[in-house]
């Protein structure tokens, strides 16, 4: 491993970095608003289980608990979720999976680490093969702590994830664009330096207008170096006559 | 000379012109001026095709033995010609340009190409010509070897089934001859009109004969059950643009020789009157369930093919199953959407053979299973095979769907509901079946072997946009194609259906296309709108995907289409499997019984035993006067 990789900073508390821009249309509150209370009341959560934990979702969501009533149900893909549950010890092997999945979901995302696994390692603290803090990978919104947490505290934090939506404070999803070269550089001391993604979060950045002067970094260029970029297939609508055979 | 006579003689023309132009590249553009050419020539005869005119004779007769030789056109064939020219026209162009290069380069013969594909067509303007029976069987039998040449031109498997096209085509003559003989000897004459006076004074069984023999002699070109094994092979494996003739409009032929002999001459009432079982199934109905039959199993055996030349040429038998049902459902509106259905199915299945060659062009297979993800790359061949699809799954906005609609309010006002039932059967099985030929050929993973391909050349773009557009612009505006329908069914003497040019005026709740698919088009309208007020979207590589968050490679092949629609093929397979082959064998087996008895009875057993036998019954017959 370089040397570069060595100079993370452990463990600091990432801010979501506000734009100066107020918005002045009155309206535009409204629209705000109702927009917010639309999304937190149609949660989709991917469909992608990664530990023990995740055995407490089907009572969760079947007709005891009944997480449906509150407009969450599952969802097939990563592009129409809005939820990545993180249900259990996140592995080394696992831990890749879930950033590639969680690149490919659409802004605004959110992710909620459930079981004592996710906050700190709980019983696998000693394991070679997990990643212990889930939060030095990607940006969590609502720690669900327990081992295993049951059915009523997953949709008390599903609760709480709600009241964070609807009063704007769940935008940690931000972090990822904003610090994405502390997040970067903690998944490639992890996976190594030739570790990527198909998605260009930088890009997204700039699409999503969320560059700061922490979105690039050491780590970034590291991974520029090696990166082979994944263009997406454009059409080819010229009609060529060759005369060769 | 009459119009008629110019354009039989300028197709004449074509043939020869192109056989002396000979196997170079200019044959094809010459080729195609030419069938231009003729389809001026029909357009001066357009009175026909708008009921203005009755008939057009041609001057051209003689007599064989006392029996008079005429033809002419009427609404009828200027219809069925006028696709004819125009498929010719089209394939012609198609194979003009780059695709001609190729198939020279390849080895093939461009003269034997152009001038088969320009024999097919003399040969079937005179048989669409035809003003009586025996000029009809001269030029069904001019079809019938035309068709063979074209067909025999492909590679070793379409020879193969050429070949059993023709031991198929000799029997179903042999029928025809006989049904004719049978027709003389009742009626007198080979003329029409003496067939027409002479029906209502035969007897049942008499007319029973007749109308099997002509079924199974013209069947034989529509492939209607049970002597469709021979086509689908025949006509996938014929070199491309003569695939998308033959598949536009020659297995037609056929359906026009039965509207002229059972709607015409029989006359539907007469064959409702032939009962089989009294007093619920007749001939007609016997009739209709083949055709029935006919559109379900060709269309379910399409499902099958993982070729896509194949799946269409399937979907050509099928669908002439709605033609002939809708033909002897004989009211204005089923026998308008029968007919109505042969220029749309010509319109679509000619677009459709083409996209399929353009991609065997560039890709160099027609294997479902090799391909995919095409669209980027050949995205106008795609929008061909879009509209082409649309069109022969039936649904709107394109033509196939007005035909369709005029077919099931038919038999609805009717009264079959079996029927009706069966051809909803069928058109599910085409929509599963279209899916598939557009899904694996050009949606989901472009391979990598695929990458660098390119639209396929000008030279079929252009005859492929040209039809795609029919098929729209005729949806759009059906009483384009209703015109000349309505005169067809004038010249054969069905009831004509009252139209107007967005379809079926009906206070019982008629068609009007230019509301159905302005409405569809505004809703496709507002869905732009949604989509690109919606704010900046983002494009991504097709293996920036999820699979269970696995990491995607080009090598691995995620998209899936082998062995489609595993499910209904496992509820639906036993059903037939190898019953065609089946059918054959049977067939093949009561022709070498029945011989080998003959054989055994003049030439093995026992002669002098036979011998005493005739002796005998002779002496009998002599002391018995």
């Amino acid at each position: 491993m370089s040397n570069e990789l060595e100079n993370i900073p452990i463990r600091q508390e990432l801010e979501v970095l506000q734009s100066g821009q107020k918005r002045t249309n009155p309206l535009a509150n409204v629209f705000d608003g109702l927009v917010k209370f639309c999304r937190s009341r149609s949660m989709f959560m991917l469909h992608y289980c990664t530990g023990c934990g995740a055995i407490e979702l089907p009572p969760a969501m079947t007709s005891r608990f009944d997480m449906e009533r509150l407009g969450i149900q599952p969802m097939v893909t990563p592009r129409q979720a809005d939820i990545l549950l993180i249900t259990g010890y996140v592995s080394i092997k696992t831990l890749k999976r879930i950033i590639l999945t969680y690149e490919q979901m659409g802004s605004p995302k959110y992710v909620i680490g459930i079981c004592s696994c996710t906050v700190n390692g709980g019983m696998y603290w000693q394991s070679y093969a997990t990643a212990k803090v889930l939060r030095d990978y990607l940006p969590v919104d609502v720690y669900i702590a327990g081992c295993m947490p049951r059915p009523e505290a997953v949709i008390s934090g599903l609760r709480e994830l709600m009241e964070d939506i609807s009063s704007g404070r769940a935008e940690s999803w931000k972090k990822y664009y904003q610090h994405y070269d502390y997040y970067l550089g903690n998944q490639q001391k992890l996976f190594g330096e030739d570790w990527q993604t198909p998605t260009d979060i930088i890009a997204e950045a700039r699409h999503y207008d969320l560059m700061t002067e922490h979105t690039l970094g050491e780590h970034t260029a590291l991974l520029e170096k090696h990166q082979k970029p994944l263009e997406a297939l454009e059409m080819r609508l010229s009609v060529k006559d060759k005369q060769k055979v | 000379m009459t119009p008629l006579d110019q354009l039989l003689a300028l197709s004449a023309l074509t043939v020869v012109a192109v056989w002396l132009i000979g196997n170079r590249q200019v044959t094809g553009w010459n080729a195609t001026i030419l069938y231009a050419a003729q389809g001026v020539l029909l357009m001066m005869m357009s009175d026909l095709g708008y009921g203005e005119v009755q008939s057009i004779a041609s001057s051209l007769t003689f007599k064989v033995l006392g029996h008079g030789l005429h033809w002419r056109f009427d609404g009828l064939s200027w219809f069925f010609a006028l696709i004819t020219i125009g498929a010719a026209f089209l394939a012609s162009w198609f194979a003009s340009g780059e695709w001609g290069q190729r198939y020279r380069a390849a080895g093939g013969s461009l003269r034997l190409f152009h001038v088969a594909l320009a024999l097919n067509v003399f040969s079937m303007l005179v048989l669409l010509a035809s003003g009586d029976l025996l000029s009809l069987f001269i030029g069904w039998e001019l079809v019938s070897w035309a068709s063979f040449l074209i067909m025999a031109l492909g590679s070793a498997t379409a020879t193969r089934y050429a070949m059993r096209y023709v031991t198929y085509a000799f029997a179903g003559a042999m029928a025809v001859l006989m049904a004719l003989v049978m027709v003389y000897t009742r009626s007198g004459s080979f003329e029409f009109q003496d067939f027409r006076d002479a029906v209502p004074a035969m007897s049942s069984g008499s007319l029973w004969m007749i109308v099997i023999l002509f079924v199974a002699g013209f069947g034989v070109k529509m492939a209607l059950i049970p002597f469709h094994l021979w086509q689908a092979k025949a006509y996938a494996e014929t070199p491309g643009p003569g695939a998308a003739f033959l598949g536009a409009i020659s297995s037609r032929m056929g359906l026009f020789a039965l509207v002229v002999v059972l709607v015409q001459l029989v006359g539907v009432e007469r064959l409702a009157d032939l009962q089989l079982v009294f007093p619920f199934f007749s001939a007609r109905d016997l009739l209709s369930w083949l055709a029935v039959l006919t559109l379900i199993f060709a269309t379910f055996t399409a499902l099958r093919q993982h070729d896509a030349r194949r799946l269409l040429a399937w979907h050509g038998i099928g669908q002439g199953g709605y033609m002939l049902l809708g033909v002897l459902i004989a009211d204005d509106l089923g026998s308008a959407g029968g007919l109505m259905h042969v220029f749309n199915h010509a319109t679509y299945q000619a677009v459709l053979f083409m996209t399929v060659t353009a991609v065997i062009h560039r890709t160099g297979t027609s294997d479902l299973n090799k391909l995919g993800g095409l669209v980027t790359r050949m995205p106008l061949s795609f929008v061909a095979m879009l509209i082409g699809i649309i069109g022969l799954a039936g649904l709107p906005p394109m033509n196939g769907f007005v035909s369709k609609w005029l077919l099931y309010r038919a038999l609805i006002i009717d009264g079959s509901p079996l029927l009706f039932l069966g051809s909803v059967v069928g058109t599910l099985g085409t929509i599963l079946s279209v899916y598939k030929l557009i899904h694996n050929t050009f949606l989901g993973q472009l391979r990598l072997e695929h990458v660098e391909v390119e639209e396929a050349p000008s030279s079929m773009i252009w005859p492929m946009m040209i039809l795609s557009t029919i098929v729209f612009v005729t949806g759009y505006f059906p009483g384009l194609v209703l015109d000349w329908v309505a005169s067809a069914q004038a010249a054969v003497g069905l009831p004509v259906l009252a139209h107007n040019l967005g379809g079926v005026p009906s206070h019982k709740g008629g068609l009007d296309m230019i509301w159905v698919v302005s409405v569809l088009l505004a809703g496709f309208g507002i869905g732009a709108l949604v989509f690109f007020s919606g704010g900046r979207s983002k494009r991504v590589h097709q293996l920036d995907n999820y699979a269970g968050g696995h990491f995607l490679t080009a090598e691995t092949r995620y998209q899936y289409s082998d062995n489609f629609y595993p499910g209904l093929m496992h509820l639906i397979g036993p059903w037939y499997r190898k019953s065609f082959r089946w059918l054959e064998r049977g067939f093949v087996s009561t022709v070498d019984t029945l011989s080998q008895a003959m054989q055994g009875f003049y030439r093995v057993v026992h002669p002098s035993f036979y011998l005493l036998v005739a002796v005998v019954s002779a002496l009998t017959w002599v002391v018995a006067r």
